[in-house]
């Protein structure tokens, strides 16, 4: 999954070039009108974002304490306006289990709007510092080439030659089962990426005239490197960024989903799937199908933005 | 050409040798403790010493490391270079029997859905980029987005929810044959074929039934990808300067089209190994999901036992997969295009 980087070098015009033009608000709100797609997926990461710091607060239910009634399925499409008034005018007795209840009671509709709390966390820190770390190495890799610059993309040879979701299930089940840890194996997986896109970057851009023009000027290395070569290096990482987002989310569903990643009763989609797929052979759909529906929106999210990235900068 | 094969050849044992090692040591730095996990956290601190003597990691690393390969090893026992892979913890088993049988499994799920994915994305992606923009290109494109990362695992659950449980007519996901039928003896592995070889056209239908929903649930997850690679690389074919010279010089469309289809496929030979690794990644959750008893199923069983052994064997061998496809691959695109091999 993580060489997509390599398979998507995107010519299409669907997406104008200038929807990022920067700062110009009118402009860009018409950029974003014409261009439907790119609209929902920003609607949808922002509604990630949004979940991710307020879920926990707005759920109905604590997502992690079981209510009385197990394995209730969600209320028919019929009732819904009903206690949907209901819920404005505070006449129900218990607030409805919108999309039911798993087998053990917890509420559905509240572990889905919690779950971005881990789900984001760890995938965002994961690609930002991934990103971050990937870069930095890749300019050092690219700008000074001596033995241990080698040995480091030798180094990352190595780590990119493992199975990827085997190297993650080792690092975090062996290291124990903790979000930091999963943090982590994110970094150790998707890094290697971002060092050898930039790395590849700079080496094209140090031979550019402004570089030497930097140099004759007098400015010392590592000041043209972060300073100069960096900033004219990022577009790539930027491009793979919102890719290994979308990317790292499935990664850390699918180690819960087999039993290796956060521990229930955490409220995490993947965790949720996985202990609603015995039920659903047996015609229980909801406690599996909605957390996995609300999943494959938010990674269709992060790859629309993605696209729009890498058609806008190429 | 031969010069060739050998240089890849010695890269792809050189990788496979910083692999080696580095599975190896990664697994024994981090905190786990294999020997609680087999003994229980409530032994007796006599017991512990014991089995961590028996299962052989009260040694040095570097001790341990040279009874894994089985040079200087002080167990009698051979090691990966006398071509074992020693026995798992858990089973007690050798690895490399548990691994014969179930590697065939994973392969043939990959081959099948590769291949069908092929067959439906190429013409695909031929469609979208025979006209940049139109009703076939966008929603090639919006397909590409969509499919392109998907939580696999979840589209195989909704797919046995609607085709086992609403419709009926898909089999049970429990395993890859109908438990009633006994397979035939394993000559391949590959069930399609040893049913074939043997001459039972029962186990065969069987085992092709089962493998629909894994096999429809990993082509959804990667056609996507490959119908955007068939549109790229076609698209920059037709605008290069070569297909112009043919259209200049009166070329019919048709021909015009095999000359850019012969240049578009070509590069994308070696990217047909990265979807092969990006399948056998995907195949880990798919088997779990259907009860595959693939390798995939294996690696998780070993990862979650700590099962040292089996982990190193079963990150070897599938990374040998991975390299042998590459290299073939590459080897068959320098053999078509032969500026590759300088």
């Amino acid at each position: 999954m993580t060489n997509d980087g390599a398979i998507s070098e995107s010519i299409d015009q669907h997406f104008d070039p200038a929807i990022f033009a920067a700062g110009r608000g009118p402009r860009l709100r018409r950029q974003l009108g014409r261009n439907k797609l790119l609209l929902v997926g920003c609607a949808i990461i922002l509604l990630s974002l949004f979940l991710a710091a307020f879920g926990p607060s707005i759920a109905p239910y604590d997502p992690t304490a079981a209510t009385p009634e197990v394995a209730v399925p969600p209320p028919g499409l019929a009732e819904w306006p009903g206690l949907l008034l209901g819920s404005i005018r505070g006449t129900n007795a218990a607030p409805p289990h919108w999309l039911g209840t798993d087998q053990s009671g917890l509420d559905v509709f509240s572990r889905i709007i919690s779950a971005p709390r881990t789900d984001m966390t760890i995938s965002l820190s994961g690609a930002i510092i991934s990103c971050a770390l990937g870069s930095l190495l890749g300019l050092l890799a690219g700008f000074t080439r001596n033995r241990a610059t080698e040995l480091l993309m030798r180094v990352s040879d190595v780590l990119q030659s493992f199975p990827v979701f085997i190297l993650a299930m080792i690092l975090v089940t062996l290291s124990g089962r903790s979000i930091g840890n999963i943090v982590i194996a994110l970094v150790m997986v998707y890094t290697p990426i971002f060092l050898r896109l930039t790395r590849a970057e700079v080496m094209g851009q140090v031979s550019r005239s402004y570089v030497e023009a930097a140099r004759a000027a007098g400015n010392r290395p590592a000041v043209i490197a972060l300073k100069h070569v960096l900033p004219n290096s990022m577009v790539p990482s930027l491009v793979q960024m919102s890719v290994t987002i979308g990317f790292a989310i499935i990664l850390t569903a699918g180690l819960s989903f087999v039993g290796a990643g956060v521990r229930p009763p955490t409220p995490e989609w993947g965790l949720m799937i996985s202990l609603g797929a015995p039920q659903l052979i047996l015609g229980d759909w909801w406690p599996s199908v909605f957390p996995g529906l609300a999943m494959s929106v938010v990674v269709f999210g992060y790859a629309v933005v993605g696209h729009a990235f890498e058609a806008r900068f190429e | 050409m031969g010069r060739f094969i050998l240089h890849r050849l010695l890269i792809a044992l050189l990788q496979l040798a910083g692999l080696t090692i580095a599975v190896f040591f990664i697994i024994r730095m981090l905190p786990a403790d294999p020997v609680a996990q087999m003994v229980g956290l409530n032994a007796s601190p006599e017991a512990h010493q014991q089995s961590a003597h028996m299962l052989g990691v009260d040694r040095t690393p570097l001790q341990q490391f040279a009874n894994f390969l089985g040079v200087f090893s002080d167990t009698g026992k051979p090691g990966l270079l006398q071509g074992s892979l020693g026995t798992s913890w858990v089973t007690s088993q050798p690895i490399w029997g548990e691994i014969r049988h179930d590697l065939p499994i994973t392969l043939q799920i990959v081959t099948y859905s590769l291949f069908v994915a092929f067959l439906i994305a190429v013409p695909l992606g031929l469609a979208a980029a025979r006209k940049p923009g139109g009703v076939a290109d966008r929603s090639a494109l919006v397909w590409g987005l969509f499919a392109g990362a998907q939580p696999d695992y979840w589209w195989g659950l909704l797919f046995i929810y609607v085709f086992f449980f609403i419709l009926n007519i898909a089999p049970a996901p429990m395993g890859q044959l109908d438990p009633l039928l006994d397979p035939p003896a394993a000559i391949t592995g590959f069930l399609t074929i040893d049913a074939l070889l043997a001459g039972r056209l029962d186990v065969w239908l069987s085992a092709l039934s089962h493998l629909v929903l894994p096999v429809l649930t990993l082509v959804f997850v990667v056609s996507g990808a490959i119908v955007k690679m068939v549109r790229t690389n076609t698209l920059r074919a037709l605008r290069s300067d070569y297909i112009l010279y043919a259209r200049a010089c009166g070329l019919s469309d048709r021909i015009v089209a095999r000359y850019a289809l012969r240049a578009a496929l070509t590069p994308a030979i070696t990217l047909v190994g990265i979807f092969y690794s990006i399948l056998l990644s995907a195949a880990v959750t798919i088997e779990v999901v259907f009860s595959l008893n693939g390798i995939g199923q294996f690696a998780v069983r070993s990862v979650l036992a700590i099962d040292y052994p089996a982990i190193q064997g079963v990150v070897l061998v599938v990374a040998i997969v991975s390299l042998f496809i590459y290299l073939l691959l590459d080897i068959v695109h320098a053999f078509l295009d032969p500026r590759v091999r300088t």
